[in-house]
């Protein structure tokens, strides 16, 4: 685990003993380029006096210099014989090169000026390392204030970033406090601006997962109620078995609660498509699919109820038409349809089955010689568990919206309309180009 | 004793049709709750079995458009809707007992039974009156003691006289009483019960108001 108040410190810390490095380094640079400027220009005014005393007084005895002194003299006479030296046993050099130069003698650097007169050379030399010591000294002066604030920077910088990061441990006591049951949105607490989208993303991400929660416990719950209906014709028929009076009785109760619990199976194979089918979780890749080979399928499935009520169901499909899809999938969305269809048309009716194709359409209609749904309650007639009341035989209540979520996973638009020979027409339209979901 | 069932669930239905008709009953049955409304305003019922979540209008409106009316039949609510304020709702708009699917065939007889016992005024799960003991549970009728066997139909001419004593009811409502509307109903049938019933429980027993009908005398 990283911590950014640590890295922030380092990092800060770092960079501010690298720049006070820096600038002692240039000072250092500057003080001595300068210091050298205006010792060369002493030497050089030095020897210029000297020439002007020596030429007066060419065998003047000088005072031997003290030992700590700056400065070496020497004085060279026009025979090259030295003259005077300001510090023996230190011999400089014998052989000068006129103007600036520097040499290196016993272990040190010396800057050299020697100037020509008109019966010698005049030679001033002085060491190096006195222009370096005046500017380290100089630098240090840069330097070691910039150090000593280090620690003192360190707490300051330590201190800012707590304080910034404080929002962040707000945040996180928010969103600890969230768990499955209160999902609400993390609000009203002042955030930096580098923050804020985290928050927006994190109470987006809540509100989508309050939604999900929502609509899971709100299936649970109506699967639960639903499945009361189915159980309790289970156990009422169980109860009549028990209690029937003679054989025939028994038998009615047996074939019933055959049926019973063919009912409570068919809604449970209804909620697991649903769910399947619902958005998000559904999984399976979609592939080319034959629409009228799917909707073939589903006629077989649904034919044995369409010939016990007596319907004429006819499909009617003028070419291959490709979609992209879960096939699976496809085959229970148009049986459900069929099934509705065949369940609310009176016995002896109609349900036609269409599978066309157009520009920019693949379209499927079931219609059927129903009583169809009023106008007002299309829309709900895609909720779980809406029931039209005319149902001739129980129906799950889930066919409409197994429809709609397998429409929707395949970006397919569902629409009912009135048919032209009353009755319901429904038409799934998978677009082109978008069926690939 | 004749008996709505209000439930849009055929299966329900059917079953519970069954076994009420094998407990006695004479049931007619509603699939939504414009007509089941319809039916309690033309005709008698000595009970109502109510769904509540019905096509058309909920059981809840229903029972209260009963209990506005001044209509005190039994009502016994049976649903789905197991919350606890359903629960309260439902006993509140009037009904008198409230049992949630999936429920017990045995369970729904007795409250049916207690609530018919409530609604006539009994505290007694048997009805005496005349030196009869009529016991709803087991169908057992006993005169002074001594067990005497009933056809169905008798029993139930007998139960409708018993219920309320000295109380007079005519061959039509007993009629009402024995048949559901789909059923036919013999022109003479209620006298040749009352006949035989007399010939088993004395003649004393069941009294003719002659034009008017038939009563039980109170003790």
């Amino acid at each position: 685990m990283t911590s950014i108040r640590a890295r922030l410190l380092v990092a800060l810390l770092t960079l501010v003993a690298c720049a006070s490095l820096f600038a002692g380094a240039l000072t250092y640079r500057r003080v001595l380029a300068e210091t050298s400027t205006l010792f060369d220009y002493q030497l050089r005014q030095m020897a210029l006096s000297l020439r002007s005393q020596v030429s007066l007084a060419p065998r003047l005895e000088l005072p031997p210099d003290q030992g700590d002194a700056d400065f070496v003299i020497q004085i060279w006479d026009a025979f090259g014989a030295r003259v005077y030296l300001s510090r023996p046993g230190l011999p400089l050099i014998n052989r000068a090169v006129l103007g600036y130069d520097d040499l290196s003698l016993q272990g040190q650097i010396w800057r050299v000026y020697s100037l020509q007169t008109v019966d010698g050379v005049i030679q001033i030399a002085q060491p190096v390392r006195v222009r370096q010591a005046l500017a380290r000294a100089a630098a240090l002066r840069v330097v070691i204030p910039l150090l000593l604030l280090l620690p003192v920077l360190g707490v300051a910088i330590a201190w800012v970033v707590r304080g910034s990061l404080s929002p962040l441990r707000r945040v996180a006591a928010e969103v600890q406090r969230r768990d499955v049951h209160s999902l609400a949105p993390i609000g009203s607490i002042p955030l930096p601006q580098e923050i804020a989208p985290l928050i927006d993303a994190l109470n987006m991400l809540l509100v989508r997962l309050q939604a999900a929660f929502a609509t899971q416990r709100a299936f649970v719950a109506d699967a639960a109620h639903e499945l009361r209906s189915p159980l309790t014709a289970v156990r009422l028929q169980l109860q009549l078995l028990d209690r029937a009076p003679d054989e025939s009785a028994r038998l009615e109760a047996r074939t019933a609660l055959g049926a019973a619990v063919e009912r409570a199976i068919h809604l449970v194979e209804q909620l697991l498509t649903l769910a399947r089918n619902e958005p998000r979780t559904s999984s399976g890749a979609l592939s080319p699919v034959a629409l009228e080979e799917v909707v073939a399928d589903a006629i077989g499935d649904t034919h044995a109820l369409a010939v016990a009520r007596a319907i004429d169901l006819s499909l009617d499909a003028q070419s291959t038409v490709l979609i992209q899809g879960d096939r699976e999938a496809l085959r229970a969305m148009v049986r459900n349809l069929i099934d509705n269809a065949v369940r609310y048309t009176p016995v002896g009716g109609q349900v036609r089955v269409v599978c066309r194709s157009t520009a920019e359409a693949a379209v499927l209609e079931v219609i059927d010689t129903g009583p169809g749904i009023a106008a007002a309650d299309r829309e709900r007639a895609f909720d779980r568990f809406y029931r039209r009341a005319s149902a001739a035989e129980e129906g799950s209540g889930l066919g409409l919206a197994i429809v709609k979520a397998i429409a929707d996973r395949h970006g397919a638009h569902v629409t009912l309309e009135d048919a032209a020979a009353g009755g319901l027409h429904v038409t799934v339209r998978f677009a082109r180009g978008l069926s690939v979901a | 004793m004749r008996v709505l069932l209000v439930e849009d669930d055929r299966m329900i239905a059917q079953g519970l049709q069954t076994a009420l008709r094998q407990d006695g009953y004479t049931v007619d049955w509603m699939g939504d709750g414009n007509s089941a409304a319809a039916a309690l305003h033309s005709s008698h019922f000595d009970l109502v079995l109510l769904d509540l979540g019905l096509p058309e209008r909920d059981g809840l409106e229903v029972l209260r458009e009963l209990r506005r009316r001044g209509d005190a039949t039994p009502v016994l609510i049976l649903t789905a809707r197991d919350e606890v304020q359903d629960r309260i709702d439902g006993l509140d708009s009037g009904a008198d007992d409230y049992i949630v699917k999936p429920f017990d065939l045995d369970e729904v007889s007795a409250r049916m039974r207690s609530v018919l016992r409530r609604a006539n005024g009994r505290g007694d799960p048997c009805i005496r009156a005349g030196g009869i003991c009529l016991n709803p549970a087991t169908h057992a009728v006993e005169q002074q003691g001594v067990p005497v066997q009933l056809s169905a139909h008798e029993y139930a001419v007998l139960e409708a006289l018993l219920q309320r004593p000295g109380a007079i009811l005519s061959r039509a409502q007993l009629e009402d009483r024995l048949y559901g509307w789909d059923t036919q109903v013999e022109s003479n049938a209620v006298e040749v019960y009352i006949h035989s019933l007399r010939r088993k429980l004395g003649s004393e027993a069941i009294r003719t108001l002659r034009g008017v009908g038939y009563f039980i005398p109170k003790e």
